[in-house]
């Protein structure tokens, strides 16, 4: 009996865990209600159900999405701070289009943040040293839980720029350029996809010409889509690495490291009014005679970036696949939630209407199988192979149009609460889209999976 | 200076309490529940590393729990927020901390043997109660078991240069402020939710927590290094007769008017 009168700390403290100010929360201790703390509560309140057993899933399931104690310290640490931090924020600044630069330094190790900047750069270079794909999808199913779009933000800078140069750089790059990255104090990104290149990849028209002169390259051409491409609207961010031409044949891409601030790389435009993924700040970046030097703007070997992308584009899937593993549990939680407490036609709760049992039991097991399919392709890949494309797009297939079913019948059970913005499964409805984009269209996924199937040439699949 | 911060791994605060209607006594679901580390005594720790980052001279915080296997991931926590080595005291995974089996009595005299067998601890920080059991109890019998100074729902703690400790109380009258004056006995304090707001273990301190050092020693085997007696360490001093969830709210009656409210009140003896 006694366990059950710490109740109402307990509620107190979930709402200072849930961004309610501190006064409010004292104040109710003291046994004076605050309004906006008992908004809460009656939100808590309402997922309590009548059922006295918690739910029991067999451990292999908990081995399987958190293999060791270091992923299960991650993914609490990460899931506390995005309850406590992304969460509060998550709605205003994606209904206002705005990109939340001061929380997105706190994910770097400076000042005592969160320290995941560098998730995956060696400890020596100012990185978290987790360089394995399950710490990976870890974060981002954890940040995307609250906000998908702040979470795109975090891939761009940590996989795209810091995951990619950590392992494609040489030494005295990584030292010069990765502590800066790590601890918070430079916003980056990579540039790939052109006006009019996206997934036909190699399509690209940037080129980079020697110029013996300087030993440094010379680019010029345009850049889309480059998520983190501005933060102030009309400057670019600090740091990018660029996919650029350097050859005759279709493969001849190198890669560069184009800091923000040289001489003719601009913003074109940046890129308003997105569906979704509208905290997470999106441009188009123009080169005219952008000079780099060779000796340490140049990554790896000269024409030999395509091996690079098609490497990072793998772990970058599986990241986007986490992402949408995390908004599909968060819908799910929603519905959940608020079926069980919507009464109707006499009812106190819509579990029994069989209609929305459907929606919750299909979506509660297409959500498992993608996040078992993501774990189970995350926690054997190593990332400093290449070849694993199969499964990189497949899990991306899978769980982009599993986040975007899961979240559109969230919508549906919610119905006109669903619909608005302070209810949050529209706001993940969206963002969910961007994954059947970005990172690879579905039709990439498509072309790619196939083209790996056929090579079976009649083999079985095991 | 050395601090000793008694920590307990409890159900998440976050967390509905699932109580099994056919397990009597034990009916508080633990298995497939989230445990986290008390928040008073995460306040503790937090307090007890502020501490050490204001002397100027040497200092070193230890945590120590009281509990099943788990309770290292709990230490875990504490040496990634700051703590500098931790001390594991493992019951057995059947033994109950919510004063189910294990009771503050028993808690504060394991509690009185580690303070000696450590020797030189300046403070014992504690937070005031627990969340599961609510008693409240551990702080205070410490302190009277080592016959040692103490002061209670701490707000405000500051050390003075002599090794005194000055503390402030929120009480219902007002704020109280007590001095600790400096003894060869270490200063108890527990700590109220107003102390502090803990800070968070980032991914840095995880990795590096991993590098620093827990004892692990079973209960048994402390019990007789301190010479205890291990019955009476785990004698409960009261019984936990029946546990039951709330009763759920009744649904509440329609009137027509306000004469029919009155009527209805009156019948239920609850106006005149």
């Amino acid at each position: 009996m006694a366990t059950l009168l710490s109740s109402s700390f307990r509620r107190a403290i979930a709402d200072v865990a849930r961004g309610n100010n501190v006064t409010s929360i004292r104040s109710r201790i003291d046994g004076v209600p605050s309004y906006s703390s008992m908004a809460v509560r009656s939100r808590l309140a309402s997922s309590s159900s009548s059922s006295s057993s918690s739910l029991s899933t067999p451990p292999s399931f908990a081995e399987l999405f958190n293999p060791t104690d270091d992923h299960r310290a991650l993914r609490e640490s990460v899931r506390s701070f995005a309850a406590r931090e992304l969460e509060p924020q998550a709605l205003s600044y994606n209904r206002n289009e705005k990109f939340n630069v001061d929380l997105f330094r706190k994910f770097g190790s400076r000042d005592d943040g969160l320290g995941i900047l560098g998730l995956t750069v060696p400890v020596i270079y100012g990185g978290t040293g987790m360089n394995d794909a399950t710490s990976v999808s870890i974060v981002h199913e954890e940040l995307s839980y609250s906000d998908p779009s702040l979470c795109l933000s975090y891939l761009a800078h940590s996989i795209l720029f810091a995951n990619n140069l950590a392992a494609n750089g040489s030494k005295e790059q990584l030292a010069k350029f990765l502590p800066g990255v790590c601890d918070g104090s430079k916003i980056c990104g990579m540039c790939m996809s052109e006006p009019n290149a996206g997934t036909d990849v190699l399509g690209m028209r940037t080129r980079a010409s020697y110029d013996e002169s300087r030993d440094g390259y010379v680019i010029n051409g345009t850049k889309m889509w480059i998520t983190n491409g501005t933060i102030t609207g009309d400057e670019t961010g600090d740091m990018y690495l660029v996919y650029a031409r350097t050859g005759e044949d279709r493969g001849d891409i190198t890669q560069f490291i184009v800091e923000g601030g040289t001489s003719g790389f601009t913003v074109g435009q940046k890129i308003n009014d997105k569906l979704g993924m509208r905290s997470s700040p999106t441009a188009e970046l123009v080169f005219e005679d952008v000079f780099v030097p060779s000796r340490t703007h140049l990554v790896g070997e000269l024409n030999g970036a395509t091996l690079c992308m098609m490497r990072n584009l793998e772990i970058e899937r599986v990241a986007l696949a986490a992402m949408a593993v995390g908004i599909a549990r968060r819908a799910l939680d929603e519905m959940i939630r608020y079926a069980s407490s919507r009464p109707a036609f006499g009812r106190p709760n819509l579990y029994g209407f069989g209609q929305i049992q459907r929606h919750i039991s299909e979506s509660y097991a297409e959500y498992m199988a993608g996040k078992a399919y993501l774990y189970g392709f995350a926690n054997g890949l190593d990332l400093t192979s290449c070849g694993n494309g199969l499964d990189a797009d497949g899990v991306k297939l899978y769980c982009a149009r599993m986040a975007k079913d899961v979240s559109d019948r969230a919508i549906q059970v919610m119905g006109g609460y669903g619909y608005v913005g302070e209810y949050t499964v529209e706001r993940l409805w969206r963002d969910s889209k961007l994954l059947e984009i970005g990172g690879g269209t579905n039709e990439s996924h498509h072309k790619n999976m196939s083209r790996d199937l056929l090579r079976l040439s009649g083999n079985g699949l095991e | 200076m050395k601090i000793l911060v008694p920590i307990k791994r409890v159900i998440d605060y976050a967390i509905k309490i699932r109580v099994d209607p056919t397990k009597g006594a034990r009916g508080v679901q633990l298995s497939n529940v989230k445990m986290s580390m008390n928040p008073f005594c995460e306040i503790a720790i937090e307090e007890a590393i502020r501490l050490k980052e204001k002397t100027k001279t040497s200092a070193e915080v230890v945590a120590v729990s009281i509990g099943p296997k788990q309770c290292t991931e709990t230490l875990r926590t504490a040496l990634a927020m700051g703590a500098d080595r931790g001390i594991h005291i493992e019951t057995k995974a059947d033994v109950r901390g919510d004063y189910v089996d294990m009771q503050p009595w028993g808690i504060a005299t394991l509690l009185k043997g580690v303070v000696e067998r450590e020797g030189g601890v300046d403070l014992v920080l504690l937070g005031k109660q627990s969340i599961d059991s609510d008693c409240g109890q551990t702080g205070t019998l410490l302190a009277g078991l080592l016959n040692a100074p103490q002061a209670t729902f701490a707000s405000k703690v500051d050390r003075g240069d002599d090794g005194s400790f000055t503390v402030e109380r929120e009480t219902d009258s007002g704020t109280e402020v007590i001095k600790i004056k400096p003894t060869t006995l270490p200063a108890i304090i527990t700590c109220d939710l107003r102390l502090n707001t803990p800070r968070y273990p980032t991914m840095p301190n995880i990795m590096k927590a991993k590098k620093k050092p827990v004892e692990t020693i079973s209960l048994e085997a402390m019990v007789q290094e301190l010479g205890l007696n291990l019955d009476e360490v785990l004698s409960r001093k009261n019984e936990v007769v029946e546990v039951y969830e709330p009763p759920p709210r009744k649904e509440g009656e329609m009137v027509g008017d306000v004469m029919e409210l009155l009527a209805k009140l009156k019948e239920k003896g609850l106006v005149a």
